[in-house]
């Protein structure tokens, strides 16, 4: 390897910022799981009876599931029952807290990763739920969205206040049988973000859900639901971060997103979880379901994601695009350094008239990393004048990784327009060289190229988001925003 | 009993019968293929690279190579219609080579163009160094199936710096109802050799099963092109494998025109060694119930290789196509240069396309890209033509054949081109139009 | 300006060049011909820093300073501007953007603040009225889909932005029509100055028809076997390098 292409793989190179871990005490289940654990699960968080119920067949049916493994990845094997299921800090008293009576320790913690949660330093325009390993420790901003009518809670928080409205929707996009991701989730979920925004409002300010997994040995198991009634906007935002360990941890969460008629959801997700150190020792696995049903005439619903954490990544964020005239819409920036592996993408399922969905996916790859690209289009008989446009692009830093474009096309329409086109280029030296000869550093010179290659993406960040996560790829601001 | 055990059954009878009894290192690579088949059967929808092909209508049925029996009386004149005048002709009839078919006159002595069987017999060597050699059983079970269960077959050994005067023509025949028809073809151009090959698969209206295996060998800075026609009959299954190793610096083209069959499936795989080139272009063109897939996998194990490929189809009724691509860049394949392309017209309701093109890339300095299109004929331009006087049905004839014809004119073999031509206009015909204008 | 002493310089233990010697004083254009092979594109990778080559010998000093041992960034804050023989593509990245981002590192460089939105775009506008390109090009990525002219007219307006004062013109005559090799020959002539000095690498000697030379020399073989005025160039595109290559033996 020359020099100067090492020199772009140290530029990308980061240090993990926010792999401290956290002293508080906890409550902590003994790893396994069995039934027994499930119940006690449920009864610790005095869940209603339903949902004791739907979490066992799901777990029922888990156990008769096998971990998919069509995936180009390389994944350790999985001791499920040396997992605990259970990890929250120890409260003082029951029921949901005051910010005041959160532990300072939390408040701390989250101070140190940016999302300041007292009432001075809040992010202006933006309300927080933290969710810390299992339990959700503070939402912001409650009471002004609850006078605009929007529910914005933990999910424990709403099965308590709301269990009808959980019940009419919980499962409904991701069954309980989904995938084996999704079944082991769905049985052992702890916590998570409940939003409903009522007809015809829309939502005052950004909803942001930060998680944290700061507990050796567990796993995070969310489950998010989000419902957009007909009408209505929301911008979602989650990001998530975790401490450096040795040891793999496994994040398995749920999203189900159901947009009615004219409504609109925007959700993106920074993900940073501990991606594991430069020789691939520990990191987190993070294998998610997310799904989003159009289920209006011009329901809308926008993903936007920036991956530069875990691992191993294994997520397809998904619109089921029932409704006609109805919108689904996919932008990614995957990183992907040293032994981390992602296998990312989307689907698109267009089932009503007059649907559309766009594809943007951006894919960098440095180190020995590897990043696969897997979609689908898929338009169905029904799904009239569909209309899909996919590009999905690779840059390679070094010549040690690997980058790949699985994508899948399945069309019964004969109206349907679908494009796929993708690329795969590297920085050159001689890009480099150019820069350097008009006077800019390398490192600029490297910033403005992945910046440049990624722009498309960032645009579709709400501001504050933008900013985070292009200084998680390490690179400048300017020029690159609006 | 089930139907995969009634195959098994009935290769126990056919094996006698086939080619090279005498031949030991044969017979274990028959023995081997034949037990790497038992033990999965034919490819099911679970495997990824048969997704979008269910092909277990085969293997409910018996087709047999004991059919063949009786006479091989043929219609010429129908057959004429798919054969070159100007070419070394070898036939294959029913999955057994047909002396008085074939013509080889004037065929340069340094050439060897014979059938399988005889070659087994003739030049025993020279096919055991490269039969199996490039593609292994594991690739999937129909090449297991072909290894064991091969009756005859094409074999071509250019000698270095020949360059063939006349294209060689192999005409594959079936006209037996629930015939198998099983042929292994073997093609090697040496060093800077050059040769234009041409596979004709064609057949009656009986539901009978073809499956084909070529495995090709182009030496260092040699050329070859090849065309497949596959024009099987209606009720036909059809399964062609091309497997082909490239050398440093050398050419291959491909031509897969698949208009025929029930049900087709072609795989067309090559590994491109340093500098090599390969083209690779297909039509695929759909009606009734036909289900047409073609997998393509271009492997760049060494660097500067270029690649550049076209797969077109149309699809009318309930026709469904399928396109499965791989472009593979190896850690070492740098300055790799690659293209790959798909587009589909959909004309139905009820026709379907399914594409899969996927970029597999370890190597850091490459120029790969790939692209879908699924859609129907542009409304803007019939409505143009429309517009000129032209009416509907018409308007429609001629984009659709613009579309097909853009393959068809990558063809340089006159004669076939000639013959290609005359098919599209059959299907989308264009009144009163000059050859000369297309 | 810029001094280049008993020049010796290898590109993978093969040598290329065998002792070149060249002074050029401020104001001065001087131009550099050569067969293919002679170590044109060397010279010019050498003094702009690229990597891949290694000096065995003698020095190189511009403006006083080691020029050998300054990053190539340095070089071009430095006033030292090379406009590439293969102007790379930058998919993503705006011409006005790195224009810009240029400009301002070059004026950080000179101590001065980073120039206004609005100046810049005034300034930009201007220039590229000098190359008769239009101003689509500003907002298309840098030199994506552009023809090899338009390249070389792009890289002659970012000399016109950064305002140099050692411009190294790498082969830009070649890729040019007659008509764009006129526009860009015109937009170099009103660059020169008392004070700017130009070095063109060029293999023919068209483009010396409009931007004439004080001084031409010719490398062969690695060395700088003959130099004169003007009438060099028309005499060596009489005679031949055949003529100069025998020299050089």
């Amino acid at each position: 390897m020359s020099s100067s292409t090492k020199e772009i793989e140290n530029l990308i190179n980061q240090d993990y910022k926010q792999g401290f871990v956290t002293e508080l005490e906890v409550e902590t289940f003994p790893p396994g799981l069995d039934e027994e654990v499930i119940a006690k699960l449920s009864k610790i968080k005095n869940e209603p009876s339903f949902m004791l119920e739907y979490r066992l067949k799901a777990f029922r049916h888990w156990q008769t599931m096998k971990e998919p493994d069509w995936a180009q990845l390389n994944i350790e094997a999985i001791d499920y029952q040396s997992i605990s299921y259970y990890s929250a800090p120890k409260k003082k008293g029951d029921g949901p807290q005051s910010l005041d009576e959160v532990d300072p320790e939390l408040l701390e913690t989250y101070k140190k990763l940016g999302i300041p949660l007292d009432e001075q330093e809040r992010l202006a325009g933006v309300a927080v739920d933290a969710v810390f390993d299992s339990v959700s420790v503070a939402t912001t901003f409650k009471g002004k969205l609850k006078d605009a009518g929007v529910i914005f809670c933990p999910i424990s928080e709403a099965l308590q206040e709301y269990p009808e409205l959980v019940k009419k929707y919980l499962g409904t996009v991701v069954t309980e049988t989904d995938n084996f991701f999704a079944s082991l989730n769905a049985a052992v979920f702890t916590d998570g973000s409940f939003v409903y925004i009522p007809k015809g409002v829309r939502c005052p300010m950004e909803l942001s859900t930060y998680f944290r997994i700061n507990a050796a040995n567990t796993g995070q198991f969310e489950r998010t639901l989000i419902i957009a009634d007909a009408g209505s906007h929301v911008s979602y935002l989650e990001g998530c971060t975790a401490p450096m360990r040795d040891e793999n941890q496994l994040h398995a969460a749920v999203v189900e997103l159901v947009i009615m008629d004219d409504a609109e959801i925007k959700y993106s997700t920074v993900q940073n979880w501990y991606p594991g150190d430069e020789n691939g020792v520990g990191g987190i696995y993070n294998f998610v379901t997310k799904r989003a049903e159009c289920r209006g005439h011009n329901a809308k619903v926008s993903w936007t994601q920036v991956e530069t954490g875990s691992a191993i990544t294994w997520k397809y964020p998904s619109c089921v695009l029932l409704g006609d005239n109805s919108t689904g819409e996919f932008y990614s920036v995957a990183l992907t350094n040293n032994y981390q592996q992602a296998d990312t993408g989307t689907k698109m399922i267009h089932i009503g008239k007059n649907t559309s969905s766009t594809i943007i996916s951006k894919g960098i790859s440095a180190g020995k990393a590897q990043n696969t690209y897997r979609g689908l289009v898929k338009v169905g008989k029904g799904a009239e004048n569909a209309r899909n446009f996919t590009q999905c692009d690779s840059l390679l830093v070094g010549d040690k990784c690997g980058a790949h474009t699985f994508p899948y096309i399945e069309v019964k329409q004969p109206s349907a327009q679908v494009e796929h086109e993708a690329t795969t280029s590297k920085i050159s030296e001689d890009q480099l060289f150019f820069c350097q000869q008009r006077g800019l550093s390398a490192e600029d010179a490297v910033s403005m190229i992945v910046n440049g290659f990624c722009k498309e993406v960032f645009k579709e960040l709400p501001m504050e988001f933008a900013v985070e996560a292009q200084a998680l790829l390490g690179i400048s601001l300017e020029g690159s925003v609006g | 009993m089930s139907g995969l055990q009634n195959y098994k059954v009935d290769y126990q009878q056919i094996l006698p019968d086939l080619p090279g009894q005498s031949l030991a290192w044969l017979q274990q690579i028959r023995s081997d293929a034949f037990s790497a088949f038992s033990d999965t059967g034919f490819p099911s929808l679970r495997e990824e690279e048969w997704r979008y092909t269910n092909i277990s209508a085969i293997e409910k049925k018996l087709f047999s190579p004991s059919t063949n029996v009786g006479s091989n009386e043929i219609d010429q004149a129908w057959l004429d219609d798919f054969c070159l005048k100007d070419a070394y002709t070898l036939v294959i009839i029913n999955g057994r080579f047909s002396k008085a078919h074939s013509s080889l006159k004037g065929l340069p002595e340094t050439v060897t163009i014979l059938s399988m069987g005889d070659a087994l017999q003739q030049k025993p060597e020279l096919v055991e160094k490269y039969l199996s050699k490039a593609v292994a059983n594991e690739e999937h079970s129909f090449v297991a199936f072909n290894s064991a269960w091969f009756s005859d077959g094409l074999f071509v050994h250019l000698p270095a710096q020949q360059v063939l005067d006349k294209p060689v023509q192999l005409i594959h025949l079936v006209t037996k109802a629930d015939c198998l028809a099983v042929s292994r073809n073997i093609l090697i151009v040496e060093d800077r050799a050059q040769a234009e090959v041409i596979e004709t698969f064609v057949g009656d209206s009986n539901a009978y099963l073809t499956a084909s295996v070529t495995e090709i060998f182009v030496e260092n800075n040699a050329d070859l092109t090849l065309y497949k026609m596959q024009n099987e009959g209606d009720k036909a299954y059809h399964f062609g494998g091309t497997y082909v190793k490239q050398a440093k610096h050398s050419r291959f083209k491909h031509h897969n025109f698949a208009f025929g069959s029930l049900l087709a499936r072609n795989d067309v795989h090559t590994d491109l060694d340093v500098a090599s080139e390969c083209n690779l272009n297909g039509l695929y063109i759909g009606v009734k119930r036909q289900h047409i897939d073609n997998h393509t996998r271009i492997k760049h194990i060494q660097p500067h290789a270029i690649s550049k490929e076209m797969y077109k189809g149309i699809l009318n009724q309930r026709a469904k196509g399928v396109f499965q691509g791989l472009v593979f860049v190896a850690e070492n394949a740098q300055k790799t240069d690659s293209a790959m392309n798909n587009r589909n017209l959909l004309l139905s309701n009820d026709a379907e396309a399914d594409a899969k093109p996927q970029l597999e890339i370890y190597a850091d300095d490459v120029k790969c890209a790939h692209g879908v299109t699924v859609g129907q004929l542009d409304e803007k331009s019939i409505f143009y033509l429309k517009s000129r006087a032209i009416d509907e049905e018409t308007a429609r004839n001629m984009l659709t054949f613009a579309f097909a014809n853009e393959m068809v004119g990558k063809v340089d073999n006159k004669e076939l081109h000639t013959m290609l031509l005359a098919q599209l206009l059959q299907r989308f015909s264009q009144k009163s139009v000059d050859e000369k204008w297309l | 300006m810029l001094n280049i002493e008993n020049l010796h310089v290898n590109v993978a233990d093969k040598a290329i060049l065998k002792g070149v010697n060249l002074q050029i004083k401020p104001g001065e254009v001087h131009a550099i011909m050569g067969p293919n092979g002679a170590g044109k594109s060397t010279l010019s990778h050498i003094l702009s820093g690229k990597a891949g080559y290694t000096v065995t010998q003698g020095k190189v000093t511009y403006a006083g300073k080691d020029l050998l041992a300054m990053e190539p960034e340095l070089r071009a804050r430095e006033g030292m501007f090379l406009a590439f023989q293969y102007p790379v593509e930058i998919p993503g990245v705006s011409n006005i953007y790195l224009m810009k981002a240029a400009l301002n590192a070059n004026r950080k460089h000179q101590g001065l603040d980073e120039v206004d939105a609005m100046d810049f775009l005034t300034l930009v506008k201007d220039k590229i009225k000098l190359l008769q390109m239009d101003e689509k090009f500003l907002y298309r990525a840098v030199n994506e889909g552009f023809s090899g002219g338009e390249k070389k007219r792009n890289e002659i307006l970012q000399a016109a932005i950064l305002e140099p004062k050692l411009c190294v013109l790498d082969e830009t005559d070649s890729g040019l029509d007659i008509d764009a090799l006129k526009i860009v020959s015109k937009a170099i002539n009103s660059l020169r100055t008392e004070q700017r000095s130009f070095l063109m690498i060029t293999h023919y000697q068209r483009m010396l028809d409009y931007v004439k030379p004080d001084f031409v020399h010719v490398l062969a073989d690695g060395r700088i076997v003959k130099s004169g005025g003007p009438e060099l160039a028309l005499e060596l595109e009489e005679k031949g390098y055949q003529w100069v290559e025998g020299e050089a033996a």
